[in-house]
């Protein structure tokens, strides 16, 4: 179904880039977990309080009590969206969009493959490096969590949110994806993925930033990644991440129907 | 029936670039020369037929099969140079050949080999500080190391150096004695004069002809550039061979056969200098189709 050549040459040529993203989600991860001190939170408590909107702003505003609420507080309202989405970005961008600019897409096609299998398998690889990413980053704060603070982290609900934010960067990656594999410029291909995720993010930002602006909300998909329904329970949270899912999903099949019917300018 | 044939295809890009209405067949074990000016449509054209894209009408078929949808099968017996060298930067020579070989679905490596030592290309050098003549040596290797049974190839010896040019131009002798199909796209006569069978000529997007190479080649002619004693005798044997003065004493006479006349009236003349260099592809469309050519 897909061809193991291009998957081997994808990961050769990706895994630094992987490798860097996972140093400094570790590195973010390790210190927000070491910086939970149950004693300490009423001193961040004041600080939510002295300047409410620009906490907020980051998706901070929660005062955070327990380990789970204070890590899907500071690592999931924005760090944990932000970095693989840049990642998601480079990587998109490099499968499909920089082999048609560059030509090299040529060699590809002049080879048995037929475009389905190769957007199949350029796209099988970016799932599994985001599976990769979020995968480790889960079990990198389980463990770190319980080495600092046996039993506090609530780990099924804890799982929940990491398949929700699965779910996030499935949809980005499909959005990054159809912008890869519909535009033959890298030029235009960066500026649509990183232009309309850039445009959700801050529509997210300033609806988290005030009454005034919480109707904005509707205006982002962002917002079907719900951190305090997740970790509440909320079916209707589940069910919002599904639906990222399958947008996502829609993407991907959208992206590749039109790359292997289309005009490559090779 | 042919194996490669283009029928009645247009690919239009507005502004009058593009294809239009282009038919030609390319016969089993026939090499195929594939000639115009750049940005007639030669491109246009390979590109329809492998699958890059679509033509807006007509249809492209290589051994019996569509060449957009049958693509993939087309591929397991053809070898394709791309008319622009584009690589993998970021790999070493080797690595590239192995991953395109990986591909293709090729067991050895053996032929490449051969390949290489031939063309004397060194395949551990990063593909990035490689030179035009090495990319074009790359690209070569590629389509060459499954040993297909048809080949097309968009302005092969560009880039190469004179003597690489004639190792390439014998390479093709030998593969056409193995019976191989071959559509080569060129702007350079000698290359075509000494491989091709026939030639179909595309000029502006349009098909001017397609023809055995033989009636090409009585209608090439060279020129003679004369350098004489003094203004007189140039304006007077620019009127005896109908050449065309430069206005100082040179004069420049396109000579096609009758070369053995044309000595012995120059030795009438007080010859200072004496050059000769065969006609351009465009001096030579001039010739063939009259004023068409700009």
């Amino acid at each position: 179904m897909i061809s193991a050549a291009l998957f081997k040459r994808e990961m050769k040529s990706g895994w630094k880039l992987l490798l860097i993203f996972s140093a400094v989600l570790t590195m973010y991860g390790v210190m927000i977990v070491i910086m939970f001190d149950p004693k300490f939170m009423d001193g961040i408590d004041v600080m939510i309080q002295s300047m409410p909107g620009l906490m907020a702003l980051f998706g901070m505003g929660e005062s955070a009590s327990s380990l789970t609420h204070f890590i899907s507080n500071y690592l999931y309202g924005f760090l944990l969206q932000v970095f693989p989405l840049v990642f998601i970005l480079i990587m998109a961008n490099r499968l499909i969009a920089r082999y048609v600019d560059s030509g090299s897409m040529a060699y590809l096609l002049a080879t048995p493959i037929k475009r389905l299998r190769l957007a199949l398998t350029q796209l099988l690889f970016l799932c599994f490096c985001i599976v990769l990413l979020v995968a480790y980053f889960t079990l990198l704060i389980i463990l770190t969590g319980e080495a600092m603070f046996p039993g506090q982290l609530e780990i099924p609900q804890f799982l929940l949110l990491n398949l929700g934010l699965l779910g996030l960067l499935t949809f980005y990656a499909g959005l990054c994806f159809f912008a890869s594999a519909v535009f033959n410029e890298t030029k235009k291909s960066n500026a649509v993925g990183a232009g309309l995720t850039i445009a959700f993010l801050l529509i997210q930002m300033l609806s988290n930033a005030g009454d005034k602006f919480s109707g904005l909300k509707y205006a982002t998909p962002l917002t079907l990644f719900d951190i305090k329904g997740i970790l509440a329970g909320d079916p209707g949270a589940v069910i919002g991440f599904l639906i990222l899912y399958a947008a996502g999903i829609a993407l991907f099949i959208a992206g590749t129907a039109s790359f292997i019917r289309r005009d490559l300018p090779i | 029936m042919s194996v490669i044939s283009v029928n009645n295809i247009t690919k239009d890009y507005g502004n009058s670039r593009g294809v239009f209405n282009i038919s030609f067949t390319v016969e089993d074990g026939e090499v195929m020369g594939f000639l115009g000016p750049n940005g007639a449509g030669k491109t246009t054209t390979i590109r329809q037929l492998m699958g890059f894209i679509h033509p807006d009408s007509g249809s492209v078929s290589i051994n019996g099969m569509d060449c957009f949808t049958k693509s993939h099968e087309i591929q397991k017996s053809l070898g394709y140079l791309p008319g622009e060298i584009a690589l993998m930067n970021d790999m070493t020579g080797m690595e590239f050949i192995r991953f395109i070989a990986k591909m293709k679905g090729l067991a050895s490596l053996e032929r490449a080999k051969e390949l290489m030592a031939y063309f004397e290309l060194d395949p551990r050098v990063r593909i990035k500080k490689m030179s035009k003549g090495m990319k074009q040596k790359m690209g070569i290797v590629v389509a060459f190391m499954q040993d297909p049974a048809i080949l097309i190839l968009d302005e092969p010896s560009s880039g190469l150096d004179p003597l690489m040019q004639n190792k390439f131009i014998d390479m093709i002798l030998r593969e056409k004695k193995k019976g191989k199909t071959i559509l080569m796209s060129s702007h350079i006569f000698e290359e075509v004069e000494k491989t091709c069978d026939r030639v179909a000529i595309i000029r502006q997007g349009y098909i001017v002809a397609v023809d055995n190479i033989a009636r090409l080649q009585k209608s090439k002619r060279k020129i003679f550039t004369v350098e004489l004693s003094d203004r007189a005798s140039a304006a007077a044997f620019a009127e005896k061979t109908g050449g065309t003065p430069d206005g100082e004493n040179r004069v420049a006479c396109a000579v096609s056969s009758d070369i053995d006349s044309f000595i012995k009236t120059l030795a009438e003349y007080p010859v200072v200098d004496l050059t000769a260099r065969s006609q351009t592809l465009e001096e030579f469309f001039l010739h063939f189709y009259g004023g068409e050519a700009k």
